[in-house]
């Protein structure tokens, strides 16, 4: 009985709430009445009592521009540049984001599809058409640089800048300014001794799997400065990995960047032990290569044996039992 | 048990309830496995041996304890074993008890070689035990009591009055009388040795330990006139 | 519900006791078929050939009382050997192929050197003891170092060289070596023709003179234990120059030769600071008769992990262990490997325990052993003790 009475009340006073927007768009015959029916004690002698707040219009939202679109619109010409997502004009029933229970929330106030760029304005032909427009501007491509390998060796420095552009006061970008060469360091024609000593000068720089050496620039307001600086950078490398300074003759083993069996004791024992020069004694190559590979590629099982071996050849032993 | 626990406190309704079924579900002491879990078989013989009756599938579905880290399927495992193991440690040092017991068994056979090496005749070699097993079992079970002692309040004096003994309890008596034998001893001689000779010594039914077993029988035959406080 | 738990916890038991019962019985056929592949007849090292691989041969009591009185077998398998009442050593791939080598070996040209590497216990010393056998056999002249570990990293005591200025002397090991070397060479050292070379001056009133037998030196060196580590130098100095002669046939044997190159020793000076390997007196006698600068020799040594302080125990291949120094020194030397058993070697060191009464057999043991040991033959040794 009493939870009954409870609902009741609820249900009249919604029924209040919702006709009040009502009342007050009849307001200006009503309010008069009303004055007059109550005086309302004025103690203080304030001037008026606080008036209701005017209710905002709420502006209504078009309906979105997708629901006009034809099937074969210019794709092209409604979404003409780089921009962030926008689902009025875009006619795709796009989802993204999570939520623990429930589908993923549609694109309209998605914050999510907003966020993530997108690359909506390169459509294919969007790209063909701006290709084909940009086609009069181009020269015909060397017949010289047909392949990779011509371009290697006409142009074997690769120089990569980046432009930006974007809707801001300022139109530098600081990133522009970083100048990137790369290029092979077979293309130096270096030496054996200037080329260590140029891998010792770029350090870091050098990557051995690729052999290439890249120099980034960015200590120059300017590109232009940096290319000139990375230039720079490159010509003072090159003379000076050809330069010999005196102190470089002290280089002692403990220096060497790696194992060369020709220059080590290891030689020196073997010419002892035979008693004749290097080139005399049989079956040394594969010995010292053994010793090289020992030294160089770090010890092994593998590497071991096949240094046990190759003395074995060395010293006429016969060959170590199959296992 | 868990999941059902959460599963109930989230439906407040029923909290009331939750007591109930908690003295439903039987707690086994401080073990993390209510007592109708059972023990795992973890011998292949014995798995074998239940296929071959028809019993492993009755126990596809039966609860079971998972196997402690001792109880493997090697061959080498021995169940009374372990147990002298777990009564040699202190201080939870198993794998200084295990390598302890291990050495024993080590020792056991080594003097046992020695003695069957200066053997003359083969006679006289067949009746050495060589292994360590079967040594250490013939020992705990030489060395079990059957009665005991047990101080009986009567009339403001305390009598020692013999009552019999459980197996358990025999089997526990006999091996810790074995270790403390194994460590009364001189201080370079190692404990894993002294062991050795009291587990060979026992296993012949003679030594220190048979003969403190002896000496209880006696006791317990001297105050057999007692035997009636046990129950009045 | 809870009835047939408890069934079954009573048969679990019974089956306990059936399996105490299974204990008892000691004999297994298949291992009877076995026995006689083994075990080799063959007593002398010097008719052991590939097909003896993984059988067990016996070191004779007389031998072994000349070669290894003083060290040389590991304590572990003497312990063995004394349980077993008798000494049996397995004949192996690395040993044969080292004496295979020996027997190839053009005398006449620089020594060879032989390197002995693999993990620990693995029986890098018994393959040592093989070798060594077969160079007694053989009369060779044995210059045996049971374990260089023991002169660097536990010797007995150490004092300043009198005659060398910033060395350390360890005259009490010297002359143990003194012992070991002389006991080892008996039948050599008592031929007429091994002579010093030169006079040996120790001071002003004790001289070695020219031309008197190497018998004396040593006999000297063990006496005047205070000048036992120069005369060590002395005598591998001697003994380069009477190979190089042809008077006598060499074999240099040293356990743990990497302890030679290995900067942490634990000699110290009378400050107690730590002493370089090279500036112990007995170094460098070795050193020099491990170069390849003489004839009539063979140079076998071992590396070992454990002859290193644990902290560096990082690999067991020779170029680490033995250090840029050590590897200079001996190169160019033929690495042998000692590796872990092979399924043939594990079974025949499990049926020699079997016949030697060692571990009872039962189903499944020799998967069991050499699973659980990973055919390593100490770990295999350390599990079959107990078993």
């Amino acid at each position: 009985m009493l939870s009954y009475s409870r609902s009741f009340e609820k249900f009249l006073f919604s029924n209040v709430e919702k006709s009040l927007p009502f009342s007050i768009a009849y307001s200006t015959e009503v309010k008069k009445e009303v004055k007059e029916e109550f005086r309302v004690l004025n103690l203080k002698n304030v001037k008026r009592q606080t008036q209701p707040k005017r209710a905002q219009k709420q502006l209504e939202a078009l309906p979105p521009r997708t629901n006009k679109m034809p099937v074969d619109q210019d794709w092209g010409s409604v979404w003409p540049g780089p921009r962030s997502f926008h689902p009025a004009s875009v006619p795709l029933p796009v989802r993204q984001g999570y939520v623990e229970k429930g589908v993923a929330p549609d694109k309209y106030a998605n914050a999510e599809l907003i966020k993530i760029p997108n690359f909506l304005h390169l459509t294919p032909p969007v790209i063909k058409r701006q290709c084909e427009a940009l086609k009069k501007f181009c020269t015909p491509w060397p017949k010289a640089l047909e392949n990779d390998k011509e371009c290697e060796k006409h142009f074997p420095i690769e120089v990569t800048s980046s432009d930006y552009c974007h809707s801001a006061p300022t139109i530098r970008n600081p990133l522009a300014r970083i100048v990137t060469i790369k290029f092979k360091l077979s293309s130096l024609n270096l030496n054996e001794r200037a080329k260590d000593k140029f891998l010792r000068l770029v350090g870091e720089r050098y990557n051995k799997e690729t052999d290439t050496v890249a120099i980034v620039t960015d200590r120059c307001p300017l590109k232009k400065q940096n290319y000139d600086y990375a230039m720079y950078l490159l010509t003072a490398c090159y003379h000076e990995s050809w330069n010999v300074e005196p102190w470089e003759e002290l280089k002692s083993e403990a220096d060497m960047e790696y194992y060369d069996w020709s220059k080590n004791a290891s030689k020196k024992s073997v010419e002892a032990l035979f008693g004749k020069q290097t080139e005399d004694i049989p079956n040394v190559k594969e010995y010292s290569e053994a010793v090289s590979t020992l030294m160089n590629e770090g010890e092994s099982e593998y590497s071991v044996t096949k240094y046990g071996d190759s003395v074995r050849k060395l010293l006429g032993l016969p060959d170590a039992p199959k296992t | 048990m868990a999941t059902i626990k959460t599963f109930f406190s989230k439906s407040g309704l029923f909290k009331q309830r939750i007591c109930v079924i908690k003295s439903c579900i039987q707690q086994n002491g401080m073990s993390s496995y209510p007592s109708f879990y059972i023990n795992p078989i973890y011998k292949k013989e014995e798995q074998e041996q239940l296929k071959k009756e028809g019993e492993l599938s009755k126990l596809t579905h039966v609860p079971t304890r998972a196997a402690l880290n001792d109880q493997t399927c090697s061959f080498t495992q021995d169940p009374d074993l372990n147990l002298f193991t777990n009564y040699c440690m202190s201080d939870g040092k198993k794998v200084l008890a295990r390598s302890q017991v291990e050495q024993t068994l080590e020792s056991i056979k080594r003097l046992q070689l020695e003695k069957y090496h200066k053997c003359k005749t083969d006679e006289d070699r067949a009746k050495i035990e060589l292994n360590p097993k079967v040594v250490f079992h013939k020992a705990v079970e030489n060395c079990k009591p059957i009665l005991q002692l047990t101080p009986i309040k009567r009339g403001g004096v305390k009598y020692q009055v013999p009552v019999p003994i459980t197996a358990k309890r025999a089997q526990f008596m006999s091996m810790k009388w074995l270790i403390s034998a194994g460590k009364e001893k001189e201080k370079p001689v190692r404990f894993h040795l002294q062991l050795a000779r009291e587990l060979i010594d026992a296993s012949n039914n003679s030594g220190r330990v048979v003969k403190k077993k002896q000496d209880l029988h006696k006791q317990c035959e001297a105050n057999r006139a007692y035997a009636h406080y046990r129950w009045s | 519900m809870l009835k047939r738990p408890e069934r079954f916890i009573i048969k679990c038991a019974q089956l306990h006791n059936s399996y105490i019962q299974s204990l008892h019985t000691t004999v297994c056929l298949s291992s009877q078929e076995r026995l006689q592949s083994f075990r080799t007849n063959e007593e002398n090292p010097l008719n052991h050939n590939e097909s003896n691989t993984a059988q067990f041969y016996k070191l004779l009591e007389s031998d072994k009382a000349k070669l290894f009185v003083h060290g040389g077998l590991p304590k572990s398998f003497e312990t063995q050997a004394k349980t077993f009442n008798e000494t049996c050593l397995m004949i192996r791939q690395p040993a044969l192929d080292v004496i295979n080598c020996m027997k190839n070996i053009d005398y006449n040209k620089p020594a060879v050197r032989f390197v002995l590497y693999g993990k620990k216990g693995t029986g890098k010393s018994l393959a040592m003891a093989h070798i060594l056998h077969y160079a007694f056999k053989q009369d060779f002249l044995i210059v045996h170092v049971p374990w260089v570990g023991n002169w660097m990293r536990r010797c007995k005591e150490q004092s300043n060289s009198e005659s060398k200025e910033g060395y350390i002397d360890i005259n009490l090991d010297a002359a143990g070596w003194l012992l070991h070397f002389k006991t080892q060479n008996a039948h050599i050292l008592s031929k007429p023709k091994l002579k010093t070379s030169r006079d040996h001056v120790w001071s002003k009133r004790e001289t070695t003179p020219k031309d008197s037998p190497l018998l004396e030196l040593i006999e000297h060196g063990i006496a005047r234990i205070k000048y036992a580590s120069e005369t060590v130098n002395a005598i591998c100095e001697e003994i380069k120059i009477l190979s190089n002669d042809g008077k006598c046939r060499t074999i240099v044997a040293i356990d743990g030769y990497n302890a030679f190159f290995y900067r942490i020793t634990r000699v110290f000076t009378v400050k107690k600071e730590p002493v370089l390997p090279e500036k112990v007196t007995l170094t460098e006698g070795f050193l020099n008769l491990t170069k390849f600068d003489w004839k009539n020799g063979v140079i076998i040594v071992t590396v070992d992990e454990i002859a290193i302080a644990e902290k560096d125990q990082i690999s067991h291949l020779p170029r680490y262990l033995l250090g840029k120094q050590g590897f200079e020194h001996l190169d160019p030397f033929v690495p042998i490997l000692v590796s872990n058993y092979t399924k043939k070697e594990v079974l025949s060191c499990l049926d020699y325990y079997k016949e030697r009464k060692w571990i009872q057999p039962y189903p499944g043991l020799e998967n069991e052993v050499e699973f659980v040991s990973a055919s390593n033959p100490y770990k295999l040794m350390k599990i079959c003790a107990s078993l």
